[in-house]
């Protein structure tokens, strides 16, 4: 019941949102993944880093997590706003 | 541009380990401190963090079960202390920079553009004149001066700048490509030299042989037998009353084309005797070193030779296009040599004396004299040999002098007078 209440809230929200023409990102807390190539990834809005290897880089977005598979992944820097990863990215999957 | 914010406030490179490093980052980004180049290196993380962050991780660490060490210190407060201790190192870049500064307020170079018909040296003399020189002070040069002195001094030039470019003066003219045709001035002065009137004189005893007069009167003919000094065409023009008596005398300057023949004679004496110069071979290399007037000999020893030719080069030191520096280099060769006595051969002779005929007929030809007549002889003697030349020249042997102002007969004006 209070789950569904949470989703219909989040629901409204959205359309919300969406008429005013309000940025996505901040209002709904969304993750901004820009790649570049395979060799870049820069992330803006997220909440943590969950893992951290060589082949897996996996963060936690608002409402879902960021997975970067690759090879010899590495993050450049890492702030409380935003982070870029270097390294060779294979695939990115949100779950 | 952050690279080097990051290098002045310093930064530190540092080794995590433990429990759990990914919540140590987290913990970080929440806390605001900036953590770049992180890298896994599968027990451990390595990452580089501000000198400030790097106080604050004392918490963290704690809450996060995890461990720091510093690697490596990087940056500007780090450097600072290192420095310090290499004091001489310091005093040198000081004294470098100083020297740098000082040698900035000169000129070092000169350089000219724009000058085709104007030579560099001209150009630079004239600079000199007026003390602008290499190694002078910025503050010494007169810009707008100089840029006025160049255009009045040289009526070629019709544009002149001036810059400093560093320690390089440069020069820039623009030249006058007109073609200067004659100026009022100059026909003038031909006009008074018309009012004044110009004789052609003979400047060698002889005959005339040729004659034709432009302008003036001649006062002698073909064949006639002149003297040195002697009028051959008057500048001053008599204009006749209707009684053939002289008016009065107009001026011109004479013009007129005259070859005077005449004979010379020249005797060339040369001795069979020589001496020679002969070469041992025996050579020695002398190194040079030489500040101004002064010199130095580098090599050790004196050069023991009796006789000796001396030649070599001498080179002076220089920085740039313009400035030399009075210090010299140079390599000397003495070389030993004996004086023989030696007797030309009959061959030798022969040529030697071809030669100098040679020589007296370029001279004759570089004049413009013609030779219509010659007879050379040679007298062979046991020490010396003598060239006899007599030769029938044709030269244009006239100059031109001032003509003396004729003077008209004193009854003449006063019969004028009395007509009027």
């Amino acid at each position: 019941m209070r789950k569904n209440a949470r989703r219909t809230l989040s629901r409204q929200k959205e359309i919300i949102v969406e008429s005013l023409k309000l940025p996505k990102d901040s209002m709904l807390g969304a993750s901004i993944v820009t790649v570049t190539g395979n060799r870049e990834a820069f992330i803006e809005n997220y909440k943590g880093i969950l893992e951290y290897t060589k082949e897996s880089i996996v963060l936690q977005g608002k409402n879902c997590k960021i997975a970067f598979q690759g090879k010899k992944l590495s993050i450049d820097y890492y702030t409380n706003e935003d982070m870029k990863i270097g390294g060779m990215i294979e695939n990115v999957r949100y779950f | 541009m952050l690279h080097w914010v990051q290098y002045i406030k310093g930064y530190v490179t540092i080794k995590v380990w433990g429990y759990s490093t990914e919540r140590f980052l987290n913990l970080c980004g929440n806390h605001d401190i900036l953590v770049w180049d992180i890298e896994n290196h599968g027990d451990y993380y390595t990452m580089k963090i501000s000198v400030k962050g790097f106080f604050s991780l004392k918490t963290l660490l704690k809450k996060t079960g995890t461990r720091a060490s510093v690697l490596q210190r990087s940056g500007l407060p780090f450097f600072v202390p290192k420095i310090k201790r290499r004091k001489i190192f310091v005093i040198g870049l000081i004294i470098c920079l100083f020297f740098w500064m000082l040698t900035a307020r000169f000129i070092w170079d000169i350089k000219i553009e724009g000058n085709y018909s104007l030579t560099e040296d001209v150009l630079m003399d004239y600079l000199k004149s007026q003390g602008v020189h290499t190694a002078m002070k910025k503050k010494e040069l007169k810009i707008e001066e100089l840029e006025m002195g160049l255009r009045e001094e040289y009526d070629m030039i019709t544009w002149a700048s001036l810059r400093v470019d560093g320690t390089t003066l440069v020069i820039q003219i623009r030249e006058n490509e007109m073609p200067q045709y004659d100026s009022p001035g100059q026909s003038t002065q031909s006009s008074d030299s018309e009012k004044n009137g110009k004789d052609i004189v003979a400047t060698k005893d002889g005959m005339i042989v040729y004659m034709i007069t432009r302008k003036g009167v001649p006062q002698a003919a073909i064949g006639d037998v002149v003297e040195k000094g002697q009028i051959l065409v008057s500048g001053a023009v008599p204009i006749y009353n209707e009684d053939a008596t002289v008016r009065r005398y107009q001026y011109y300057e004479a013009d007129a084309d005259i070859r005077i023949a005449y004979e010379k004679s020249l005797s060339v004496e040369k001795l069979t005797a020589y001496q020679e110069k002969v070469y041992s071979g025996r050579e020695k290399k002398i190194l040079l070193f030489g500040i101004k007037e002064k010199e130095w000999s580098l090599s050790a020893g004196r050069v023991s030779y009796e006789t000796y030719d001396v030649s070599g080069d001498k080179n002076q030191i220089q920085l740039l296009d313009h400035l030399f520096l009075p210090v010299f280099y140079g390599i000397k060769y003495a070389r030993e040599y004996t004086m023989t006595e030696k007797i030309h051969t009959e061959e030798e002779m022969q040529k030697i004396m071809e030669g100098e005929w040679k020589k007296i007929l370029q001279t004759l030809e570089e004049k413009g004299v013609q030779i219509t007549e010659k007879n050379v002889t040679i007298n062979k003697n046991s020490d010396k040999w003598i060239l006899n030349i007599r030769m029938q020249l044709v030269e244009e042997a006239v100059k031109t002098v001032q003509t003396a102002t004729e003077q008209i007969p004193d009854t003449m004006s006063e019969e004028e007078a009395t007509v009027e």
